[in-house]
């Protein structure tokens, strides 16, 4: 998940990934029709060819990030000097057509960026499965990364080598608090004490909100599995959103707008402004709390006079929260797998992973690097936010499961809660609708 | 090419053969140089036509009738893909619905404001350059910019379209999140660029003769009378071809959708183009995706064959001569 990924749909902003996706979707239907289908290979590790030493490596994102790839594949060159990489950033709107059709037309990369898509690739025999190369690295998967480890599993075989990860947080206007007269969150904070906090932190007269919402799925999935439900079963993948569990969840989620009016609705939002969600209208002292990703870290510390700090995200009855994370992973066509996994296996280690951090671009993925001083006290960020909040929400992060139908589970999702979020229907029917809408596009694993 | 055929027409002096053709005239050297050189110029086109459109156009009907994810082989399923989309898909029929809506109200609102202002601006006032120029600008807005201004334009307190409103007492709907209100606000938003239309039919304005307007003013006729006698007869051409175009174009209407609503709320304003968009390559249906296309490919056909046969009946050309 990358910043530009992450619009809510609560307040849908008109999204750079969606402007250019327009304009991209000519061209890549053009490509695409060119080439004929590209073929499956067995499942099995392929053959390398230690020959192929030009190596390419796909990524999504904006000038940052870039930046801090290029960073990383420089110390890569370093370390690997008889090989050749190239860095391949293509802009997150039309990522995931272009190695669509790179891959298509059998141009694929050797190294490749993915999210929440990798299963789209893996469950069509398009990535290298690599527990043969990560036993014989010895690389330790839950040692080094924590539970993000298992993220990118599936059908029993490990597809991807996480990068970067790092749990939603709670953001919050220490400012707004303290003329309030609350704490400041911790880690133990519950419903409850989230909830309170929020209505104190409520001031219609000044337009003020005391959170900036759950609307946007890696909020409101994170309180379904902090009740004790799934909205995809984390063994099969199939839907269970009309659970009592989840019921609960959404039944609560949706009174912190109607009933507490302690979040502004997307009708509230779209009165503050143009392109205007939670992130922003918290730099703009409009919400006193919100819930996001690292991100934010770079956006609010760039805003004169906001005085903000970082917390885990409150819990339920069980601790969860989502994470926004990417991993590295092998096309099938790659021909030189070998290389292309050593080139990873140092891209995820503590050394290749710390311009992530030296650069503030992101949470790194390696634990080790994520609790040392050079993520978490960094020179690039003058304000002085706790980035420790990102190492302790670390065991606490649940990820739901990856099913080759994401985005069509997005799609469902948005066209199902629409009314809901604009307080037109009830939890219990818009679980129920979403479930059977759910049922329609994913196909279980087992 | 006519080229051939211009030499080789019966009556023009050449002598019927004995197999009752006229025999192939041998084609004089400075017209086989025009020939080829027709065929050297015309080659970029016809390469480009047939790679980038008649090829894949082909491509896509044989994919309509397979299942394709663009990675593994296509998989043969025949009609099915067409027989979902008719019978069992969700939303494809609301999407349908969505787009003629939007398609049959937005045009020919469009057409009638473009001709009240080129009508309007075709009247000697000052500034009529000026007024031109503002007319035309819209359209010359990338559609991007316009979903931005837009945005604001409709957001539901704040923005200036509702507070206008509020002025005369009357409370403005949630325009984008509201399933009643985002088609309106759609078509709203379509007719801020119909200064496109305004200037070919400005065009075509100054294109009538004079002494049309003259006689028409010698028999008595009334401004109004002279605008639906003489103008709009004149333009009637011009207006055909606005029609087709603007039918072709709002089926295929893709980005104010895809920007400004996402489609939602749940599907309100979903159009065909971008679910064929979803369905393609963000699902990786590309035979579902394609069946789309071609079921619109047909149902634009049928609106642009409908406009032509009834051409005949209130399209005039200014050499034709009515009973």
């Amino acid at each position: 998940m990358s910043r530009t990924r992450s619009t809510s749909p609560i307040s849908r902003t008109v999204s750079r990934r969606s402007l250019l996706a327009g304009a991209g979707a000519a061209g890549a239907g053009l490509g695409l029709a060119a080439c004929g289908g590209g073929s499956g290979g067995d499942g099995g590790t392929p053959e390398s060819d230690p020959d192929h030493k030009d190596l390419v490596m796909t990524v999504w994102g904006g000038e940052a990030d870039k930046i801090a790839y290029q960073a990383r594949v420089d110390l890569a060159k370093e370390k690997f000097p008889d090989y050749t990489i190239t860095l391949q950033l293509i802009p997150s709107e039309n990522y995931e057509q272009k190695v669509q059709t790179m891959i298509s037309s059998k141009t694929g990369p050797d190294i490749m960026q993915v999210a929440e898509n990798v299963n789209v690739y893996s469950s069509k025999q398009q990535l290298v499965p690599l527990d043969d190369y990560i036993s014989a690295a010895g690389l330790d998967m839950a040692a080094t990364f924590g539970p993000v480890g298992e993220n990118y599993r599936w059908d029993g075989k490990t597809y991807g080598i996480p990068d970067r990860s790092g749990a939603m947080v709670l953001y919050y206007n220490k400012d707004l608090f303290d003329a309030a007269g609350i704490e400041y969150p911790t880690a133990d904070w519950d419903w409850d004490t989230f909830l309170d906090a929020a209505k104190a932190l409520t001031d219609p007269a000044k337009g003020q909100f005391g959170y900036g919402g759950v609307g946007w799925w890696p909020q409101w999935f994170s309180l379904v599995a902090q009740n004790g439900g799934a909205v995809l079963d984390p063994e099969t993948g199939a839907p269970s959103v009309n659970s009592p569990e989840a019921v609960e969840a959404l039944q609560w989620a949706q009174d912190l707008y109607f009933t507490h009016k302690v979040a502004p609705t997307a009708v509230d939002y779209s009165n503050m402004g143009p392109e205007m969600g939670a992130d922003g209208a918290f730099q703009q002292g409009l919400v006193a709390m919100n819930s996001t990703g690292f991100w934010a870290v770079g956006g609010n510390a760039g805003i004169e006079g906001l005085n903000w700090d970082i917390a885990p995200f409150f819990h339920g009855k069980e601790k969860a929260v989502s994470a926004f994370g990417s991993a590295l992973v092998i096309p099938t066509a790659a021909k030189n797998p070998q290389a292309s996994f050593e080139i990873i296996q140092f891209l995820t280690s503590a050394e290749g992973q710390t311009p992530i951090a030296d650069l503030g671009q992101d949470v790194p993925a390696n634990l080790e690097l994520q609790g040392s001083d050079a993520f978490l006290d960094p020179e690039w960020l003058e304000a002085d936010a706790n980035l420790e909040a990102f190492p302790e929400s670390a065991d606490m992060i649940f990820t739901p499961k990856f099913i080759p139908e994401w985005n069509e589970m997005q799609k469902s999702v948005d066209d199902a809660m629409a009314s809901f979020w604009l307080g037109e229907s009830d939890a219990k029917t818009t679980a129920d609708d979403l479930q059977s809408r759910l049922e329609r596009v994913i196909k279980p694993s087992e | 090419m006519t080229v051939v055929d211009a030499a080789a027409v019966p009556g023009r002096g050449t002598v019927p053969g004995p197999a009752g053709r006229p025999p192939r005239a041998k084609m004089p050297p400075h017209r086989r140089k025009e020939a080829l050189l027709f065929y050297l110029f015309i080659s970029p086109w016809v390469i480009g036509f047939l790679a980038f459109l008649l090829g894949p156009m082909i491509f896509s009907i044989y994919l309509s009738f397979t299942e394709w994810d663009s990675f593994t082989p296509p998989r043969w399923v025949g009609l099915e893909n067409y027989i979902t989309l008719l019978t069992d898909d969700p939303i494809f029929w609301k999407v349908m619905g969505n787009t003629a809506y939007y398609a049959i109200i937005s045009v020919p609102l469009g057409m009638a404001v473009s001709l009240f202002i080129a009508n309007l601006l075709n009247k000697k006032v000052r500034f009529r350059k000026l007024f031109r120029t503002l007319v035309y600008l819209p359209h010359l807005i990338p559609i991007v910019a316009v979903a931005l201004i837009f945005q604001m334009v409709f957001a539901p307190g704040a923005g200036p379209l509702n507070q206008a409103l509020s002025l005369v007492g009357i409370t403005g709907p949630n325009w984008l999140m509201d399933a009643a209100w985002v088609k309106p606000a759609l078509i709203l938003m379509s007719l801020w660029q119909a200064g496109g239309g305004t200037i070919l039919l400005l065009a075509g304005m100054n294109g009538i003769p004079k002494e049309l307007y003259e006689a028409a003013e010698i028999d008595g006729a009334s401004s109004m009378r002279q605008f639906w006698s003489v103008t709009f007869p004149q333009l009637t051409p011009v207006i055909f071809f606005n029609l087709i175009m603007g039918i072709i174009g709002s089926f295929q209407v893709f980005a104010q959708v895809f920007i400004l609503t996402g489609g939602g709320p749940d599907n309100a304003s979903q159009m065909a183009v971008p679910m064929l968009f979803d369905e393609a390559f963000r699902f990786y249906h590309m035979g579902y995706g394609s069946a789309i296309a071609w079921i619109l490919f047909v149902v634009i056909m049928a609106f642009t064959a409908l406009a032509f046969a009834t051409s005949g009946r209130w399209v005039f050309y200014e050499s034709e001569v009515r009973s």
